[in-house]
């Protein structure tokens, strides 16, 4: 993509001028602040491990004071990046913060997770948690819930292209030379406000409802006798896309919206005397320049799409007959219906590996068909 | 919007133009009002149906005081009718105490994505790293993948993480768990946002005698300013409506509203109308968000870009 | 005192004791309420309390809102004053757990417990969650030791789960006296509400699925004479076995009754988070309880399911043949649509619900149908099925009726978390007690709250008509219920652990034989071995020992 091909505004470390005095004395502070803080860290994880096992008891009653030694570490890690390595450390305190953030709130529950995903866990058995090696995998292997449940997720990422098409055409539309753009673009935009168990229960259910939905009475005068909208596997499917597109096609559109409204209008101006036709100037110019938002705004859709839930739990159930069930939706019933912890996990962890090469996928595909256009 | 909107409109360009241009213009207008019924249809829908009876909803009306007399039934029953607005209501007390917290959860989260994503964004924009194997991609993709996980299997490690922690029913539990949800976001928002920033402008201060962190902070920031405002005004809409985290967080001293909209599902049926007066008062602040702020939202994503 | 005034008053900023001490001359509401503490006594049995409960506010005047809990719960609060002195409990917090769900369960407990802690002092902080986190919010906060609650509601199959790992409470004698225990229904006695002989349950409710119809439908005689007409058996009338059930609701299919499309029973297809089950269950229970056997879900000594014998298959059968005569819509309904979207609202004629239905067609906001229900037991059958000899028996005494009594009602349950703390301990109770009140239970029962009748002395139908119940329609409610709950082959539901977990999947299952994708014998037998996987994984002994002495066996 784009950003990643941009050079970096300054040159690597390897070619600057040696090191001053003064840069070497801040680097032993640097190295004696780092150490203090990190020997600080472990005294204090040891001392907590020591409590947690019964050995000591010093009166600490939660791991708190852990949190804090890694808040302090993770200060001292900043600070000693900077006396340390100058510049180059400069640029790493940059993006350290949310790096260290991001991993400790995750650290813990990824390990735990992953160590949950081996065992037989449900939370009602009398006997607990009990390791099982690749049991809970070989009995996603055969659960034909899972893999119904990962084909119809197919159909809901093939609907974000659907999604895509339509912001696409409400940012060009509302990029246009139109009257009252304020009203139009606050319109647009305000069904990403609604939660999801509100467009569950007030349009799901609600304005689509059998009898007495608006929806249905419309469908019924276009000529539509039986206007039941989850009925049929189809149909609910697409109910079920379309409910999840009016929610979060205002997204989409305003990131596009926003990326049509920063594009040169030189380059417009050069296509329009060259008397390239609207069309023509919208797939040479301004589609192709689009890509990198187009990119970043599919990629979080699809994420997002991967992650459907509610909105089928509330209105569907995943019925007909598993028509409509999502991944996530079917790990709902596993994990939390079921209280079935270990094998829920599993699901969970094999899906995000799914997902995860999935993207990948994209991204890198992404990256060299731009370059290709480039 | 309106400068834009000047600059753009001239007077009477659409309709003074050739008739092929005209039909066009048609079609433009019929295509906007047509998206904007089915975006505010359902929220017409909603808002409406909190002012009905039953009888009202069963039978389908549609236009009040025509079809319907508009009723305070709904409001009544979260005592923020006019006739109870100043009686005293266990309902309206617990709706008060969880906007509150569903203010402060998101809007601290989203504050506090802002600042660490944007620093993030802005040196994945900029520098390039090695960590590891790790390269820029990798790194960005490190923060993307947080976003996968299905958040129902994080359910058992941060109930055991958070109980350990004490963090169980604080905001500040909850806050931080909603900044590592948006904050993937928020970096790929902001990485493309300073991508569009020129780098002349930080190379010139650097000549100067700037440090990294100085021309940082007083070049690129105030042009990207704009940005993170949007940054955050999305963060604050994702955070507002979550729902599951909230559910299994909190309890009694942090908890929010959306765990209370869904309360009025359940196995006695469904008032529709309090149903409707709910999701009409929990939304209302982020409709003020977008009638608003709206306009800083497109404006800020693209204050970055060289017109 | 109407509503209204007493809002009024409270509006401009009188204090609640002031209120009630000028309502003194508006007579007994003040003085049943217990402001004059000294007439109190006097007046804690006077019937005139109860009828007063009952006219707030008042039936045919919609739903119940905030003050009228609060005045419930003030008027309640003669019994804790015994117990309790003024103030006693300042400083003690208490947290209460329970469904918010829809505007009922907390949201009435606030109302009702507002007065309470005005009273004594105590101060309670509520954790609400709705419905489809109840179970997994519970389970996990048990399986991780993050019990951060002190009171807790919960219907008596999570009993396995709390009260079998020592985490309740057990139940002061005091309590047991102040809730007058011996007025509960008798199928809600022990062994329901205790674990290893201790008790641990404060009743608020009781369940049972009881039968809901339209009366206007079977006294239409345009009907009668269309089903004379087609030759059918018998008189038009309600069906008494679901063997008619099903007849009734493929007749009706095309027919119209005062010009609305006819339609029969209401099945519900569509999972409910395990609560769907229930309602197959209930179609079952006539063909697989067999008075002679207790059992009728698993086989006693061994816990292999019952689900796919030729009494259930049939019952799942009955289903996919009544769906094609039921509404267009009717795959994606689940009970709430059934009960609250269809019948209440004036679609279909027959439903099988809890005491809900009935007590919400006169006085909640949501029904349509008001004066045309009737009530009864769930149908028999003219045959039921012997897993002993494993033929359909034809029994002398005529239809089998087996009553389901699903869910076996909420309750409230102390946590054991209070006990270390002596005043807390009691501060838990009385609050629980207050819930669990005797005059309290009337009006939960007859005013929407979630809630049905689970005390013998609910069931006065004096009461009810003096508050403003058409006799006929209450006696037939009332009925329903009493001669469910006091049925001698009541299907009662076992309380092991896990139970949810059983249903769960077997929604997952029937949806699939419900959109055609498996027929009814294979989709139980699917069923049937996701069962057995479940008691394996739960651990088989324990299961079968807890099934037992759930049975009483």
């Amino acid at each position: 993509m784009s950003h990643t091909t941009m050079p970096a505004a300054v040159p690597p470390s390897s070619t600057r001028p040696a090191r001053t005095a003064r840069q070497i004395s801040g680097a032993r502070h640097g190295q004696l602040l780092l150490w203090s803080a990190t020997v600080l860290l472990l005294a204090t994880l040891l001392l907590q491990v020591l409590e947690a096992s019964g050995i000591t008891s010093m009166g600490l009653v939660s791991w708190r004071p852990l949190l804090f030694a890694y808040i302090l570490w993770a200060g001292a890690l900043c600070a000693a990046q900077i006396l340390i390595r100058g510049e180059d450390g400069q640029r790493a305190v940059f993006v350290l913060p949310a790096v260290l953030f991001t991993v400790a709130m995750v650290v813990f529950p990824t390990v735990f997770g992953f160590y949950i995903a081996f065992t037989d866990w449900n939370l009602s058995a009398a006997a607990g948690r009990q390791f099982n090696g690749l049991n809970n995998l070989r009995t996603l292997f055969a659960d034909v819930y899972f893999w119904n449940a990962l084909l119809n997720m197919v159909y809901y990422v093939l609907a974000v292209l659907v999604q895509y098409a339509v912001a696409f055409g409400l940012a060009l539309l509302l990029n246009a030379e139109i009257k009252a753009r304020k009203f139009f673009r606050v319109a647009f935009l305000l069904p990403l406000m609604l939660s999801p168990v509100a467009v569950s229960w007030m349009i799901g259910k609600s304005l689509m409802e059998y009898r007495f939905g608006p929806a249905a009475t419309l469908a019924r005068h276009l000529g539509w006798d039986n206007p039941a909208f989850f009925s049929t596997p189809w149909l609910a499917r697409t109910s079920i896309m379309a409910m999840d597109a009016w929610v979060s096609i205002p997204f989409m559109m305003i990131l596009l919206l926003a990326g049509l409204q920063a594009l040169p209008s030189e380059i417009k101006e050069a296509a329009r005397v060259d008397g390239a036709s609207g069309w023509q100037s919208f797939k040479e110019i301004t589609f192709p320049l689009m890509l990198p938002v187009s990119m970043t705004v599919i990629i979080l859709r699809i994420i997002f799409q991967l992650k459907l839930a509610d909105i089928v739990i509330n209105v569907t159930a995943g019925g007909p007959g598993g028509a409509t069930d999502t991944v996530s939706s079917f790990i709902f019933r596993e994990y939390r219906d079921r209280s079935n912890v270990g094998y829920g996990t599993m699901l969970a962890e094999f899906y995000l590996v799914i997902i995860i090469i999935f993207v990948a996928l994209i991204l890198k595909g992404a990256s060299r068909w731009m370059q290709r256009d480039n | 919007m309106t400068i834009i909107a000047q600059t753009y409109e001239e007077p009477g360009s659409l309709w003074s133009r050739r008739p092929q241009f005209l039909t066009g213009s048609l079609l433009i207008y019929a295509a906007l009002v047509f998206w904007a019924f089915v975006s505010l249809f359902p929220i017409y829908w909603t808002v409406t149906t909190s002012f009905k009876t039953a009888v009202n909803v069963t039978q389908g009306h549609l236009i009040p005081f025509v079809d319907f007399m508009p009723d305070w039934k709904g409001w009544r029953s979260l005592g923020l009718s006019p006739d109870t607005i100043f009686a005293q209501s266990t309902v309206r007390d617990e709706f008060i105490r969880r906007f509150f917290n569903s203010i402060a959860a998101s809007a601290g989260a989203s504050f506090l994505a802002v600042i660490i994503g944007s620093l993030a964004a802005y040196g994945l924009s900029r520098f390039s790293y090695k960590f590891l194997w790790m390269k820029n991609k990798d790194i960005s993709f490190f923060f993307l993948s947080q976003l996968i996980l299905p958040p129902v299997v994080l359910a058992m490690p941060f109930l055991v993480l958070y109980k350990h922690l004490m963090l169980l029913d604080t905001l500040t539990g909850l806050v931080l768990v909603y900044t590592l949800m948006v904050l993937p976001i928020v970096i790929w928002i902001m990485r493309d946002q300073f991508d569009t920033i020129p780098v002349e402008l930080e190379q010139a201060a650097l000549v100067d005698g700037c440090s990294i962190w100085g021309a940082f902070l007083r070049i690129v920031l105030p042009i990207a300013l704009p940005g993170m405002v949007a940054a955050f005004i999305l963060s604050v809409i994702l955070c507002w409506n979550e729902y599951f985290f909230a559910a299994l967080l909190t309890s009694s001293n942090a908890k929010t509203l959306p765990v209370m909209v869904a309360s009025q599902t359940g196995s006695q049926g469904i008032n529709w109308w309090s149903m409707a007066a709910i999701a009409t008062a929990a939304i209302m602040p982020l409709i003020l968000v977008g009638i608003f702020l709206e306009r800083y939202i497109v404006k800020g994503l693209t204050a970055g870009a060289v017109k | 005192m109407k509503v209204s005034d007493f809002e009024r008053m409270m509006a401009i900023g009188l204090s609640r004791r002031a209120v009630l001490k000028t309502g003194a001359s508006l007579g007994a509401v003040a003085a049943a309420s217990g402001a004059l503490a000294s007439f109190g006594e006097a007046f804690a049995q006077d019937v005139s309390l109860r009828s007063q409960i009952l006219q707030v506010p008042g039936v045919g005047k919609g739903s119940p809102t905030d003050a009228d809990w609060q005045k419930v719960g003030e008027m309640c609060l003669e019994a804790t004053k015994k117990s309790v002195t003024q103030g006693e409990f300042a400083g003690v917090e208490l947290s209460f757990m329970g469904l918010n769900n829809q505007n009922l369960h907390n949201v009435l407990f606030r109302g009702f417990l507002k007065p309470w802690e005005d009273y004594t002092g105590a101060k309670i902080s509520w954790i609400d969650l709705a419905q489809a986190d109840y179970n997994p919010r519970l389970q996990q906060a048990i399986a991780t030791g993050t019990v951060d609650f002190d009171l807790l509601e919960m219907g008596a199959p999570f009993e396995g789960d709390v009260c079998g790992k020592g985490l309740a409470s057990e139940m002061p004698d005091w309590v047991r006296a102040q809730i007058d225990m011996d007025d509960y229904v008798d199928y809600l006695k022990a062994p329901v509400g205790t674990w290893d002989g201790k008790t641990y349950r404060i009743s608020v409710d009781g369940d049972c699925h009881n039968f809901n119809y339209r009366t206007d439908y079977f006294t239409d005689a345009d009907l009668a004479k269309a089903w004379k007409d087609e030759g059918h058996e018998g008189e038009w009338g309600v069906p008494k076995t679901w063997q008619k059930v099903q007849e009734v609701t493929k007749f009706l299919k095309g027919k119209t009754v005062g010009g609305i499309d006819a339609i029969g029973y209401l099945d519900a297809p569509k999972a409910w988070g395990g609560f769907g089950f229930y309602f197959l269950g209930s179609r079952a229970t006539a063909y697989a309880k067999h008075p002679d056997d207790k059992a009728w879900l698993f086989d006693t000594d061994t816990m292999k399911p019952r689900i796919n014998n030729p009494a259930w298959v049939r019952a799942i059968q009955d289903v996919i043949d009544a769906l094609p005569s039921e509404s267009g819509d009717q795959l994606n309904a689940d009970p709430g649509t059934t009960a609250f979207q269809q019948f209440l609202a004036g679609t279909g004629s027959m439903v099988s619900w809890w005491g809900d239905v009935g007590a919400g067609a006169r006085t909640s906001d949501s029904s349509v149908v008001g004066d045309t229900i009737g009530f009864d037991i769930l149908p028999g059958s003219d045959d039921v099925y012997n897993s002993k000899t494993g033929q359909w028996d034809k029994l002398a005494s005529g239809p089998n009726h087996a009553p389901n009594m699903a869910y076996l009602g909420w309750g409230v349950y102390v946590m054991a978390r209070v006990d270390s703390d002596e005043k807390k301990k009691k501060a838990a109770w009385s609050a629980a007690a207050h819930l669990g009140g005797k005059d309290l239970a009337l009006w939960t029962a007859a005013y929407p709250s979630g809630f049905q009748c689970y005390r013998k002395s609910q069931f006065d139908i004096k009461e009810w008509v003096s508050a403003g119940y058409d006799e006929a329609f209450i006696t037939s409610y009332l009925n329903s219920q009493s001669n469910s709950y006091n049925h001698p082959n009541a299907a009662i539901e076992p309380r092991i652990p896990g139970i949810f977990q059983y249903y769960s999947v077997a929604e997952d299952e029937l949806a699939k034989v419900f959109a055609g994708h498996a027929t009814a014998q294979a989709g139980a037998d699917a069923i049937a071995a996701a069962w057995d996987k479940i008691t394996d994984q739960l651990g088989r002994e324990e299961q079968i020992a807890l099934y037992k002495a759930s049975l009483g066996a």
